[in-house]
């Protein structure tokens, strides 16, 4: 991991796409055979809890694992790995999504927040504390992708229905089955006015 | 699971994408929303060289609704189509379909045209690297087997897109581009019928709009799936009816589409003869019995997803039904017409 200050403006990624347009396809082709061999490192700045990072990476490399293996902000957990568990639970605009189904190049521009971009100095969102005090985590790691799906639910619609509760979990597993506690945590974090 | 290594494309228009296409060929695939071909890339299903992001080209988002028809961007994402009032209110199929479709999380980030050109599934094929190795290559990774139905001539792969059968049920259009030109065809077109190749495109083109046609007169539209689990599931047999009233509220045209029901979504001509012509209230019980044995009988299941092949075939009978029950019961609500 290289984490700098500021960005400078992007200019690997342009290039590329810029060569390639104005030529016939029929040379981008040829090219292409060429740069297979060599995949480089990309420039990114990715925003995540309001804070800039700029990271060299590969372009295969999903956005958990550039959370979890360079950065270290280890709260996103990663499971299944394809999209079915919801471990790995991100907000990309606010909007909870899979980061192990996202490529951390093509998130750039984008507000990213993890469970650790939650807590104020220290101390616990509402529905952190909702969680704990409601017995809303047995294992803990479905935890986070839970607690953002909430954050996000609670955002659009402070005061929701237990179905629209339901629903909105419906994408996270809780292997420990906590579903009932889950659910009474995030409607006491609603009725709290959040 | 790791992607593999691949160079990762970005450009900013249409125009940019067509070109990097056409170049590059068997070597690209588009990535739109990624939560479909993600998974491929990490099974190893598909290795290109280099995977082009839509993310970045403008004018390929959006919902719109023009004189005749509503216009949805190939990159609208799920989420949107779900949350959207008008599609609700013009096209209940639709809506309900990409309310199904995995969890709110998959939906905020999937979209339209990465639904709908989603590569059929089989339970053989659609598992990582070492155990698909293990049984050797089937027809759809190039080899000359079919896991499924042995000595088989042909894969049995199973389209299981849930927005496909709503889309073609009220006779959407897609707009398909390429350099320089660009060519419409409805829905059900896009789909070859062939289990290694379901999706009729070229490389070098690119699927950038889907049309909805407003329909004068009272219509309806129903979409029923039927999954194990509530959620994050494909669908093993569903269903999508559309029904048109004419002026004197004879029901005047049925559509009825299978999804899950073999390599393309199924849209059995003249199946619902017995419904043709009568109003909506006429439509007796054994109306609706005699349309849905015949929709059902285009249902082509082997054993190669999570139920038997025998169970799913019943499946698709059923979801007919109650999608036919459903479009029906809004055409007789008096003043509703979606």
């Amino acid at each position: 991991m290289q984490a700098r200050r500021k960005p400078a403006p992007q200019k690997q990624a342009t290039r590329a796409t810029k060569r390639i347009s104005k030529q016939p396809a029929k040379r981008t082709a040829k090219q292409a055979l060429k740069k297979a061999i060599t995949i480089e490192k990309k420039r990114v700045t990715l925003h995540i809890n309001k804070e800039d990072y700029e990271l060299f990476i590969y372009p295969h490399r999903t956005l958990g694992e550039v959370l979890r293996d360079e950065l270290h902000l280890t709260g996103t957990k990663q499971s299944c790995n394809e999209g079915a568990c919801g471990t790995c639970t991100v907000l990309l605009d606010g909007a909870p999504v899979r980061s192990c189904l996202l490529l951390a190049v093509d998130v750039e521009g984008k507000e990213i927040t993890t469970i650790e971009g939650l807590a104020d100095n220290g101390k616990l969102h509402p529905i952190q504390e909702a969680f704990v005090e409601h017995y809303a985590i047995q294992c803990g790691f479905c935890t986070p992708g839970m607690i953002l799906t909430a954050k996000a639910l609670l955002d659009k619609n402070p005061h929701p229905t237990e179905e629209e509760i339901r629903n909105a979990i419906s994408g996270n597993i809780c292997r420990c089955t906590g579903y009932s506690k889950i659910v009474e945590a995030i409607k006491a974090a609603s009725e709290r006015g959040r | 699971m790791n992607l593999p290594r691949f160079e990762f494309l970005s450009p900013t228009t249409i125009k940019e994408t067509l070109l990097l296409m056409s170049g590059y060929k068997e070597k690209l695939r588009v990535l739109a929303g990624g939560t479909e071909i993600t998974g491929r890339l990490k099974h190893r299903l598909v290795t290109p060289t280099y995977i082009l992001s839509l993310k970045r080209v403008h004018g390929l988002t959006g919902i719109t609704q023009k004189k005749s028809e509503v216009v949805i961007g190939a990159t609208t994402t799920l989420s949107e189509i779900a949350d959207s009032q008008l599609i609700a209110s013009l096209f209940t199929s639709v809506s309900e379909a990409s309310r199904r479709v995995a969890a709110p999380a998959i939906r905020n980030v999937a979209t339209v045209a990465g639904n709908l050109l989603q590569e059929s599934r089989c339970l053989y094929y659609n598992q990582s690297e070492l155990p698909r190795n293990g049984l050797g290559p089937c027809y759809k990774v190039g080899g000359e087997t079919c896991h499924a139905v042995k000595g088989s001539k042909r894969c049995f792969s199973v389209y299981q897109g849930d927005l496909a059968p709503a889309l073609i049920a009220v006779g959407a259009q897609a707009r398909v581009q390429k350099t320089g030109s660009f060519r419409t065809v409805p829905v059900e077109d896009l789909f070859t019928d062939k289990g290694t190749n379901p999706i009729g495109l070229a490389r070098n083109e690119l699927l950038t709009e889907i049309m909805l046609p407003i329909r004068k007169g009272r219509s309806a539209s129903a979409y029923q799936k039927f999954t194990l689990r509530g959620s994050i599931e494909y669908p093993l047999a569903s269903a999508a009816v559309f029904l048109q009233e004419e002026k004197g509220g004879m029901i005047e045209e049925v559509r009825i589409v299978l999804g899950a029901a073999g390599p393309s979504p199924k849209l059995p001509e003249d199946a619902a003869k017995a419904i043709l012509g009568k109003r909506p209230q006429d439509v007796k019980t054994t109306d609706v019995q005699q349309a849905v044995s015949l929709a059902a009988k285009a249902m082509e299941a082997v054993d190669n997803l999570m139920l038997p092949s025998s169970y799913r075939r019943r499946l698709a009978a059923v979801m007919t039904k109650r999608a036919l029950e459903e479009a029906l019961r809004s055409l007789r609500e008096v003043g509703h017409a979606s």
